[in-house]
């Protein structure tokens, strides 16, 4: 398992998979989204904690791009998609933190 | 010879693990090696989104959660 090691991707290029079809996928516990949402048109929330009883609903012919606060959290679900057979998955490095800085689109 | 690997990318609580595990091993007088795995890609290896894990002889027994030093006590005897 994980032999392979995960694609990782800045902010901007995460922007521009979103804005050709991607689907971004936050892991942040929902306090934390409730505080701090990604701004962007196709996005789902998987809590971590939640995330071995619904990662089936993710679909396995979009793009996956996982984020979270920092970029650990969602690196891990990254991997976890890789061992479970889905093969167009990358990570957004740095996560929300990162997301803000650049001043990418969010909402509070 | 206990194979005890300890997964997790360096948080407080992979260390408290790691002190107790120690400890543990010390109090019983096992002979047991210890490795601390804080690799995200060795630590996937075992396909576990919440760390700290504890491993013993290559099986998942703890994760997710610090272990009270005697269910260590109890898995290790």
């Amino acid at each position: 398992m994980a032999t392979k090691t995960a694609v990782e991707i800045c902010p901007s290029t995460t922007q521009g998979r979103v804005n050709a079809g991607a689907l971004l996928v936050d892991v942040r516990e929902r306090d934390e989204v409730a505080q701090l949402a990604f701004d962007v048109p196709n996005i789902v929330n998987i809590p971590l904690s939640e995330f071995e009883e619904h990662y089936q609903e993710l679909p396995k012919d979009k793009e996956l791009v996982m984020v979270c606060r920092g970029g650990g959290r969602s690196l891990k679900a990254t991997y976890y998609l890789m061992n479970m057979g889905y093969e167009n998955v990358v990570n957004m490095q740095h996560g929300m933190v990162r997301w803000v800085q650049r001043r990418v689109s969010y909402k509070r | 010879m206990k194979h005890i690997k300890i997964l997790g990318t360096g948080c407080a609580k992979c260390k408290q693990t790691e002190a107790i595990v120690k400890d543990v091993i010390a109090q019983l007088g096992i002979d047991a090696t210890v490795e601390k795995v804080e690799d995200i890609q060795k630590i996937m290896e075992y396909n576990v989104l919440t760390t700290p894990v504890l491993v013993i002889d290559e099986q998942i027994k703890v994760k997710g959660r610090v272990p009270l030093a005697e269910e260590v006590k109890t898995l290790l005897q």
